[in-house]
């Protein structure tokens, strides 16, 4: 009878690695892998980590407003939701931080539970934000199901200006002790901008499949000089 | 997929003869490095990214039996069902079985270079399954009847226009103008929406395989991989062994190679890490996972000369600073991979007989070998691929005969100056007149398409021989 | 062949140099080799050129019959053993003797092919870094220049800034640069003949850019680039004047260029 594909990739691995490879225990291999560290991060565009997160989520083709606290947010989503679909109607998962938020102060009505085809605009919290490639954090769960950050024609997030780290390593770090081992979600998901495709004609267009647009609002104590230095960088370095 | 890798050079006829086509090659040819570099340059110490990659790459090759342990493991632990397929039938009939467990009719697919490779498509559609193309490049050569002319950008080769059309015939969507670029986004977005809604089976590729965790990395642009992750009830990853690295971190550090290798972007819109079926906490999602781990000979390569192809990580950078794949594009390369990792990876993959013009197609300027992410050295393997088609006589016979000849007059010092010494003024004095020989015996090869310059007389060894003589009698 | 082989006297000033003149030079242009002679003798060296030179063995070491280019590979180490230098007026060339020589063997031999390799240089880069050129007591030239970089000397032997830096210095001509300069011109070798539309599609593309640089002359390290550069403009009836950049800064050539008819 036929070896099964298991035993025999196996079998042929162990083959091409030699005996050498074949001996060195996990411990061994733990011990090389840790002596290579980690790879160095990209430069960030500015030395402030939140300056740099709004200058690479504006460079990754997102729109970006400061709110300074819940209340305030409140307002900025609802400013947004009229702006662009003259509704107030937001849908966004059963994330308690959600949940607490006034909204009724800004008149919003928002659907808690997970995005349907056809809906405006979703509502996310974001975990963390990582100013090195200017992306939010989110995992799945009821807290943010995934279809959320992709089904809706407007994905709009809040993100905590104390959930943004400098580099994806650290954004790692952060999800390791969030997330103690065994208790992995079913999807992370690293969102750097809208839906897009270059696919014809090599011309960018938003909205391939998903978000069209992709706004960030930065939840905290920002001064708004901040966002005009970031808009000013990636202004300066370009798409 | 059917291989015609045996045709490169009709193709490549052909292809330089469309001068339309060969202008929007030459364009991506300008600007994709154009990005790249600005893109390398603004990250920093990418040299050093690069270099530690390849390092971790290295390591997990070394020790890919362990990794390969560890990530089943952690998959399964996932609540993934994980599968091994040793050919590509194995991976296709897996995957066939999967569709017919679920009675699935209707199939979602995310951008998969893997199942190119196993002509995975043809297989669903023969048994009866609708299989859709997502990602819109690959949905417009789906729907055109062809196959990929690039590992990124596969319908890069087409004109707005040709789009345009095939649309028009293909949707019955009645009168409408159809004249942007957007205007064509937009309606195939519409048309997918539907297909992720109505599909039973979502496949994807993967472009790393995270062994700490059992998770697989998704990287793209429009979203569509992640919609066929999270929409139908069935996800099935199609993937290969030498995918694995052993952290999310490193998995991390091949994504910032990828991305700006591959179109210079800093970051794609969405990296996702999925790890198995709904949990407890879950609203959405698939209820059942399989991971399909494809060999397709990589362990033969693993244990062969050329096992760094292996660390490839499919950016497509080495096409776009390819002037060979620029001139005659993908398709020319007659099967899934083109360009230089494609002139190695396809007699690896199928048979260097059927493809051996493919290392051929190489001038060894090095240009891949500088910009690769993975750090591979290209034009090397293509030269000991070219080194295996000599040995085992795949070339033609009167190249390798001559080769030898010329060969054994270099070992012949002072014959090879006696007769170039009596060639050289013969062939001066038959170009004297215009300079250059329009034609040579033997030489069509140039002369074809070029004059051959006429040497300018006695050789230099017979001059300066002379001369040093001259001198000696006037010293 | 007494005065082919290399004087034993040394004076302190002058370097030991062997000139490898190359199968492609010796064959088609000899001018490029009595260029470089004159251009190392300018700077001070003593040249010897080894006889029995033939080729470095690259059309069968590219084309796949390594065995063939091995024993072609030990006849010029041992060639070129006794000198301190040596100098080709090619990047392919050296860069076939650093970078690949000492691949195709082990032990005893990889040593000696790595000795070669250590003491071998491109001409442009060995006059500029080892051996600087005196400055010129002459004219400048009075030409709209470009420069083709050949791939293997880019990338293989590191020579980018050198001929441009010496054509300044030399001739008082600032390169008019191409445009994609990095791009390979289609020649590689045996490629040319085996893949000749495309080949030729790369030379257009190379002598299209030439052209729109707005340059009369066009110059490079590399014969086998420059005769198909040369081969394809004569064929396509193009007014541009081909040559080794070492016929230029020996002196104002008086020959016609590549290809060109007598004058």
């Amino acid at each position: 009878m036929a070896e099964s594909p298991r035993s025999e990739i196996m079998a042929r691995l162990r083959a091409a690695a030699g005996a050498s490879a074949s001996a060195t225990t996990p411990e061994q291999i733990a011990r090389e892998l840790a002596a290579l560290g980690f790879a160095s991060a990209a430069v960030l565009p500015a030395a402030d980590t939140c300056i740099a997160f709004m200058a690479n989520v504006l460079a990754n083709k997102g729109s970006v407003e400061l709110a300074a606290d819940r209340a305030e947010a409140v307002r900025v989503v609802g400013r947004y939701l009229y702006n662009r679909f003259r509704t107030h109607k937001l849908v966004a998962g059963n994330d308690p931080r959600i949940a607490a938020m006034p909204w009724r102060d800004a008149g919003v009505l928002p659907r808690f539970g997970a995005a349907e085809n056809g809906d405006g605009a979703a509502l996310s919290y974001a975990r963390l934000g990582v100013a090195e490639t200017g992306a939010v954090v989110t995992w799945t769960g009821r807290a943010n199901p995934g279809r959320n950050n992709l089904l809706p024609e407007d994905h709009l997030v809040l993100i905590n200006r104390e959930d943004v780290v400098a580099t994806l390593e650290d954004a790692w770090l952060r999800i390791r002790q969030e997330l103690p081992a065994g208790s992995w979600p079913r999807g992370i998901n690293f969102i750097a901008g809208p839906s897009s495709t270059a696919d014809v004609e090599a011309q960018l267009v938003m909205g391939a499949h998903g978000p069209r647009r992709w706004h960030v609002i930065l939840v905290g104590a920002t001064p708004a000089e901040a966002l005009a230095e970031a808009k000013v960088l990636t202004a300066a370095t370009g798409p | 997929m059917k291989i015609t890798s045996d045709h490169f050079l009709e193709h490549a006829d052909a292809a330089l003869a469309d001068p339309d086509k060969a202008q929007r090659r030459d364009l991506l040819g300008l600007f994709m490095p154009l990005a790249r570099d600005a893109a390398a340059a603004r990250y920093g110490d990418f040299e050093a990214l690069r270099v530690h990659l390849k390092q971790v790459r290295r390591h997990t090759m070394e020790h890919l039996e362990h990794y390969l342990t560890r990530f089943e493991e952690e998959a399964l632990r996932n609540g993934n069902q994980v599968h091994f397929a040793a050919t590509p039938e194995q991976l296709n009939s897996t995957v066939l079985s999967i569709c017919q467990d679920h009675g699935a009719r209707r199939v979602a697919k995310g951008k998969s270079m893997v199942t190119e490779e196993t002509a995975l498509n043809d297989h669903l559609q023969q048994a009866g399954l609708d299989v859709i193309e997502t990602d819109l490049g690959e949905y417009i050569i789906q729907q055109a009847g062809e196959t990929p002319s690039h590992i990124v950008g596969p319908a890069l080769h087409k004109s707005l226009a040709e789009i345009r059309q095939l649309f028009l015939d293909r949707h019955d969507l009645g009168e409408r103008p159809l004249e942007q670029v957007a205007d064509i986004v937009a309606e195939a977005r519409g048309i997918l929406r539907e297909q992720f809604l109505q599909a039973e089976v979502g496949i994807i590729g993967a472009n790393a395989l995270v062994a700490e965790n059992g998770s697989t990395m998704l990287v793209t642009n429009e979203g569509n991989g992640d919609l066929c992750a999270n929409l139908p009830p069935v996800l099935i990853v199609c993937t290969t062994l030498e995918r694995i690295l052993p952290r999310v971190e490193d998995a991390m550090a091949l994504q910032r190679l990828l991305v700006r290798s591959a179109t210079g972007q800093p970051q794609t819109s969405y990296t996702s890490f999925y790890s198995g079926p709904q949990r407890d906490d879950d609203v959405d999602g698939p209820l059942e996972t399989h991971i399909i781990l494809l060999d397709n000979k990589r362990t033969d390569i693993l244990a062969s000369d050329y096992s760094e192809i292996l660390d490839c990580i499919r950016c497509g950078a080495c096409l776009n600073h390819c002037p060979i794949y620029v001139g005659v594009g993908g398709h020319a390369y007659g099967w899934v991979y083109p360009g230089p990792m494609g002139s190695v990876l396809t007699p690896l993959l199928t048979s260097l007989e059927q493809s051996n013009d493919l290392p051929n197609a190489c001038t060894s300027c090095g240009r891949c070998a500088e910009i690769c992410p993975a750090n591979i050295p290209l034009p090397d393997l293509l030269r000991d691929l070219r080194q295996e088609e000599s040995q085992r006589q795949l070339n033609s016979p009167r190249w390798r005969r001559g080769l030898r000849v010329h060969a054994w007059f270099l070992r012949h010092p002072a014959l090879y100056q006696r007769l170039s010494g009596w060639l050289m003024p013969v062939l001066a004095w038959l170009g004297k007149r215009r300079g250059s020989l329009r034609t040579l015996p033997f030489a069509a090869g140039w002369t074809g398409t070029r004059d051959f310059p006429a040497p300018e007389g006695g050789t230099f060894m017979r001059q300066y021989r002379k001369r040093g003589k001259v001198r000696r009698r006037r010293g | 062949m007494d005065n082919l082989k290399p004087k034993r006297k040394r004076t302190r000033a002058r370097r030991d140099v062997a000139l490898m003149v190359t199968c492609l030079a010796d064959l088609m242009r000899p001018s490029v080799g009595f260029a470089a002679v004159r251009l190392l003798e300018r700077a001070g060296c003593r040249v010897s050129v080894p006889d029995r030179q033939t080729c470095c063995g690259q059309p069968a070491y590219n084309s796949g019959d390594v065995n063939a280019a091995v024993p072609v590979a030990q006849a010029v180490i041992e060639l070129f053993e006794p000198y301190d230098y040596v100098v080709i007026p090619s990047g392919s060339c050296a860069g076939m003797l650093c970078q690949h020589y000492p691949a195709l063997f082990e032990g005893e031999w990889r040593e000696r092919a790595l000795a070669l390799a250590a003491k071998t240089w491109e001409l442009t880069r060995f006059l500029t870094e080892v051996a600087p050129l005196p400055s010129p007591k002459r004219r400048p030239l009075d030409a709209a220049v470009t420069y083709h970089d050949g791939c293997a000397g880019l990338r293989e032997m590191e020579v980018k800034q050198q001929p441009r830096q010496l054509l300044l210095q030399q001739c008082g001509v600032e390169v008019k640069e191409l445009a994609q300069t990095e791009v390979c011109c289609g020649f590689g070798g045996t490629f040319c003949t085996k893949m000749p539309a495309i080949s030729s599609k790369m030379a257009d593309d190379k002598l299209d850019n030439a052209v729109a640089s707005g340059a009369r002359l066009l110059l490079g390290g590399d014969l086998g680039c420059l005769l198909q550069l040369a081969g394809r403009a004569r064929r396509r009836g193009l007014e541009l004047e081909v040559r080794h950049v070492a016929e230029v800064l020996a002196g104002t050539p008086t020959g016609p260029g590549i290809g060109d008819p007598r004058r």
